[in-house]
């Protein structure tokens, strides 16, 4: 019996109230909500519990919940709500929440969450960039590489960032916010599995993995929206778009040592090279749907935390940076190119590094809790 | 008086196009012999109230019989002065808006309603006020010294009267006194208030108008309104005064916490009702009685009693509120201090729901839906509370230092004070008329015939359930107020307050003009009993609905007329007959009834009488009219002023006369009766049910006699209760005793 009484953790509901669902407390549990969810399953459906387990500060139940994340805050819920008290919103402050709380390092995660470290946070990227320029000299001396090699390649290496360098910078850091990323999710599943203690998988992992995947990709769970139904294509946009930077990145960084890749690789590339009609594609869609997002939070007014603009506007900043850069180089203003590359640097590196911290981890969580969905038959076969 | 008749028929409205009029002034002229007999084509005009007017000093006419519209409409019009009788005859609305026009039948209808006004007219009397031998006291008196009853007293002191306010504590204040603060009462405020009693006994203070016992018990109360004659104790000493009417406010007690062992109370000192909360949170500190350890978690258990039918079966309106309230002296304690409420539903109504939604945003407040499956004390001291069927859609325990259980109220009137040493031993007579019940409270202590205190409607709620009028309870005179009369916050009571001082004004101001009060108010008329012919049967002492007749020690009836609502019950009941009214007698109506021509048998034309209650069912019958719906031409209407005014006199009268078959249409009755008189309409169904004895004399059908409860709005169920009726009668046959 005493493992199950209740305690209400007051933080936690301070937590939330403080990260964007202040409207928590004002829930009567009538459920409008859950009916009104077209993504809810039939079964146990969110968000109605979650607003009382919330307004309980039942904080284990809640971030070890995989209901938190198969929410896609569509909105439905919050417009349909008598009382205001913006379920959808609640959803997403307990998931920031559960970010914070999986994520690792802690310390980080805290910082990401907060506008006073915004600074620093800006800083410490262009702190490893700038030294990375300074110890260049040194560094090429010491290791016998010549200027000339990198000369070639005209994009990357303006003498400041030599291609190499910027390649194995990022490839380290990126190892790193991975690492942590699989932490917090391995963490995460391991709360999922503990609270459903006793009871069977519906399906294989496999199977779980690619229904989840197929959900994904598809965006169906987007397409179920009524309320707002322009996120289906702002979402899409932007991973898609960041699919194909991505894949082009990847091309491009391990082109060198990876025999699947075509030898003798030019970069940057022509503008009619098919990778570089993908980048640029990639690049105005993650643009224009940052924008298309922005323009719905603004319209909407009120809609939205700092957590949330922070991983937005780092988003759009990359875009708009990488095409800066792009414009400069070929319209050969040098100086400029040089800094907004080093502005474009930076952000690159705040979205990657911040990953498992900021917004952007939902990626990974909600991937997991979609495997987790389907792996435990928390989702309905058929809607 | 010396009558002169004067009969006067309307052709206006459409009468002159429909009736011969010159057959109906015949029925004036020559059954009716009046001295003056007239048709005006718009007798409501100025013109037409100038002919009467005119007649009435020319020809000293004084008895004005006036054959138009209902008496229910253009009353302005038809009032003349007191020391003339006015009967109204309605040839609208139960005639040719109901009936074809210019059709034999439907000039019979007319010509008989006109011979039963003409023959009430004659029998019927000048009424003249009741004044009481004694002096009438226009002082009132207030029972309860809460804020309910401090209210009326400043009311009804502000209206200038005098008030004598009695409180048994030996301070003002009532429950309120016993509060650390009170929730909102004002619109759009959400913040906690110093309790308002204070003020309230200051400006009591301030009042002179305003005499105050406090440490004082009413030891009897005798007479009626007008004529209350008081005796307190007060001081050990008994003070005896007069007052004209009475506000009941003594409010309410929290329901005992003993019966409620299944949510722990008993079981650990840390189950404490929301009234102890109270003292708790008034001495300081919230501290939990077992160890006086500062609370840190409280859990508040909602409707711990109330509305469970085997405990207490209704919902007390303001424990919600309570409870609320007290979350929030916890939070205010402490802000790491938690309460949690397990409610069945949350009722905060109207501008409180805002209240509500503030404790709800309280991030330290915990609400859930719930069944308490146990209460169990754990070693600690502290409390488990286990709850089933939550919102959480499983049983959730929480561990709590103290558990408040939010007890509903039980009315004063509801506690049973004086214990009978022995019970009335059981008369094995006929069944009587069902009684009512009447708890012993000690709090009025009535020298009444029929018991010491206020018949309850339904859970000791001394309610008297008069349709739309509050305040009103089966005593005459007494006026209950606040939660007392059924649960409410603190200010509907004083809404109350005033409601119920105003009500003892009404009463006090129309008992000294000799009038009725409601439902009859004005009503000049009042029961004479001839005491001569008296059996001392006790019918009407046992019958009168509102407990206005005492008896002697020989079984006498004492009528106490200010007591009297003249509903005509006992008339109704009295088997020698000897109660009449000046206008309203077994002899005016069954003479009136008599006046119809019945038809002989081979005219086929029976007849059937409609007895019908003048407040629902006449009103009904007007509509009918007025929404032109059509029945049988064979019915005669007989308005009655209450169902429970119908001797059984009048049925055998009637059957005996030849009429076919008889209808008695009244109000509903049962839990949620509608009539006027309250018993009204019972009674008559209870009389009826011995009817059978009369028919089997005279050798009918039972079928003949037929009771009809309809409400008000039931008018177009009218036309199929009558021509069915009349379908029952053309297979019962016609009465065998037509033309005798």
């Amino acid at each position: 019996m005493k493992d199950k009484i209740i305690k209400p953790d007051l933080g936690f509901i301070k937590e939330i109230i403080a990260g964007g669902g202040e409207s928590l407390k004002k829930c009567y549990q009538c459920a409008t909500c859950s009916v009104r969810c077209s993504l809810s399953p039939d079964n146990e459906p969110f968000p109605r519990k979650e607003m009382i387990k919330a307004q309980w500060g039942m904080k284990k139940e809640l971030l070890a919940s995989p209901d938190i994340w198969l929410c896609h805050q569509c909105g439905d819920c919050t417009t349909y709500c008598p009382r205001g008290a913006k379920p959808g919103e609640v959803l997403s402050a307990i998931r920031r929440l559960a970010i914070s709380h999986y994520g690792f390092p802690g310390f980080l995660s805290r910082w990401i969450g907060k506008p006073k470290f915004l600074p620093f946070l800006l800083f410490i990227p262009a702190l490893f960039l700038g030294l990375a320029i300074l110890v260049k000299k040194p560094l090429f001396d010491k290791l016998g590489i010549e200027s000339s090699v990198s000369q070639k390649i005209i994009f990357a290496s303006t003498t400041i960032f030599p291609h190499w360098l910027l390649n194995s910078f990022f490839a380290f850091f990126s190892c790193l916010a991975f690492l942590s990323i699989i932490i917090g999710t391995i963490r995460f599943w391991s709360a999922m599995k503990a609270q459903d203690k006793g009871t069977s998988p519906a399906k294989s992992l496999v199977k779980s993995l690619i229904l989840a995947l197929k959900r994904i990709i598809t965006h169906e769970d987007f397409s179920q929206c009524t309320t707002n139904k322009w996120r289906f294509l702002a979402h899409s946009l932007v991973f898609f778009g960041f699919i194909g930077l991505s894949f082009v990145s990847i091309w491009v960084i391990t082109s060198s040592f990876n025999p699947l890749f075509q030898k003798g690789l030019v970069y940057p590339f022509n503008l009619l090279n098919p990778l570089k009609i993908m980048a640029n594609l990639g690049g105005v869609a993650i643009v224009v749907g940052c924008l298309l997002m922005i323009w719905n939070r603004l319209k909407q007014k009120n809609i939205g935390t700092y957590f949330d603009w922070f991983f937005i506007l780092v988003l759009l900043a990359v875009g708009l940076s990488g095409f800066a850069t792009e414009i400069f180089h070929y319209a050969r203003v040098d100086t400029l190119k040089v800094i907004v590359y080093f502005i474009h640097l930076v952000f690159v590196f705040i979205l990657l590094m911040y990953l498992p911290y900021s917004k952007f981890a939902h990626l990974f969580y909600r991937a997991i809790a979609l495997i987790y969905a389907e792996y435990s038959g928390r989702s309905n076969e058929t809607k | 008086m010396n009558k002169k008749l004067a009969v006067y028929i309307c052709t206006g409205c459409g009468i002159g196009e429909a009736l011969d009029i010159e057959k109906l002034l015949k029925v004036g002229t020559g059954e009716g012999k009046a001295p003056v007999c007239k048709a005006h084509t718009c007798l409501c005009s100025q013109a037409g109230i100038d002919t009467i007017n005119n007649d009435c000093q020319v020809e000293g006419t004084n008895t004005i019989i006036i054959a138009g519209c209902s008496s229910r409409v253009n009353q302005d019009a038809f009032t003349f002065d007191t020391s003339k009788i006015i009967e109204r005859v309605n040839l609208r609305e139960q005639v040719i808006w109901s009936q074809p026009a210019n059709n034999e039948d439907t000039q019979m209808m007319a010509e008989d309603y006109l011979r039963m006004g003409i023959v009430k007219a004659q029998k019927t009397e000048l009424p003249e006020p009741f004044k009481p031998n004694e002096d009438i006291s226009k002082t009132i008196l207030v029972i309860g010294g809460g804020m309910a009853g401090m209210t009326a007293s400043i009311e009804a002191a502000y209206a200038g009267y005098e008030v004598v306010l009695v409180e048994k504590e030996g301070v003002l204040g009532g429950f309120s006194a016993r509060l650390y603060k009170q929730f909102p009462n004002q619109p759009f405020s959400l913040e906690l208030q110093e309790v308002s009693h204070q003020e309230k006994i200051k400006e009591i203070e301030s009042i002179e108008r305003i005499k105050v016992y406090t440490s004082a018990k009413i030891e009897k109360i005798a007479g009626g309104p007008g004529l209350f004659d008081v005796t307190l104790k007060h001081k050990g000493e008994n003070v005896q005064f007069r007052v004209g009417a009475i506000v009941l406010a003594a409010g309410f007690e929290p329901y005992d916490p003993a019966k409620l062992s299944h949510l722990g109370y008993g079981k650990s000192a840390n189950v404490i009702t929301s009234s102890l909360m109270e003292e708790l949170a008034k001495n300081g500190k919230i501290k939990r009685p077992s160890d006086g350890k500062e609370v840190k978690a409280v859990a508040f258990i909602q409707c711990a009693g109330s509305r469970d039918k085997d405990l207490l079966p209704y919902c007390s309106t303001f424990c919600c509120m309570t409870s609320l309230k007290q979350a929030m002296y916890v939070r205010e304690q402490n802000q790491e201090a938690i309460a949690y409420i397990f409610y069945k539903d949350m009722r905060t109504m109207g501008l409180y729901e805002d209240f509500y939604i503030r404790a709800q945003e309280d991030e330290g407040i915990f609400f859930t839906k719930g069944e308490i499956a146990s209460i169990e004390p754990t070693q600690a001291d502290n409390l488990t509370v286990t709850a089933n069927k939550t919102l959480f859609g499983r049983d959730i325990i929480v561990e709590v230092d103290m558990v408040v259980l939010a007890t509903g109220i039980v009315p004063t009137t509801a506690i049973k004070r004086i214990i009978e040493e022995a019970p009335i031993e059981e008369k094995k007579e006929e069944p009587t008329v069902p009684q009512d019940a009447i708890i012993k409270s000690d709090i009025l202590n009535l020298d009444y015939r029929q018991g010491p205190e206020l018949p309850g409607l339904r859970y000791g709620f001394p309610d008297s359930h008069f349709i739309c009028f509050p305040y009103e309870t089966r005593r005459t005179g007494i006026y209950a107020a606040g939660c007392v009369r059924h649960p409410m916050d603190m200010a509907a009571a004083m809404d109350d307050a005033a409601g119920a001082a105003l009500k003892a004004i009404q009463c006090i101001e129309l008992t000294a003009k000799g009038q009725a009060v409601h439902p009859r108010v004005g009503d000049m008329t009042y029961p004479d009993l001839f005491m001569q012919r008296c059996t001392q049967c006790k019918r009407c002492t046992d019958e009168c609905p509102f407990g206005a007749l005492n008896e002697d020690e020989k079984f006498n009836p004492l009528p106490n007329i200010t007591r009297c609502r003249r509903c005509g019950t006992c008339m109704g009941a009295c088997p020698e007959r000897i109660i009449s009214f000046k206008n309203y007698s077994i002899d005016i109506v069954g003479s009136s009834f008599k006046a119809i021509e019945v038809p002989e048998e081979d005219e086929k034309k029976p007849r059937i009488l409609a007895f019908m209650c003048e407040n629902d069912a006449i009103p009904a019958l007007d509509m009918a009219g007025v929404k032109r719906l059509s029945y049988t031409p064979y019915v005669r209407v007989v308005p009655v002023r209450c169902l429970g005014s119908i001797n059984l006199v009048w049925i055998a009268d009637a059957l005996s006369k030849g009429i076919d078959g008889i209808l008695l249409i009244g109000c509903k009755y049962g839990d949620d009766y509608q009539c006027h008189f309250v018993k009204g309409s019972e009674l008559a169904n209870y009389r009826l049910s011995k009817v059978k004895e009369t028919l089997d004399r005279l050798r009918l059908e039972s079928e003949r006699v037929k009771i009809v409860q309809l409400s008000i709005n039931e008018y177009d169920l009218l036309p199929g209760i009558f021509n069915e009726f009349m379908e029952t009668m053309e297979k019962v046959g016609p009465n065998p005793f037509k033309g005798f």
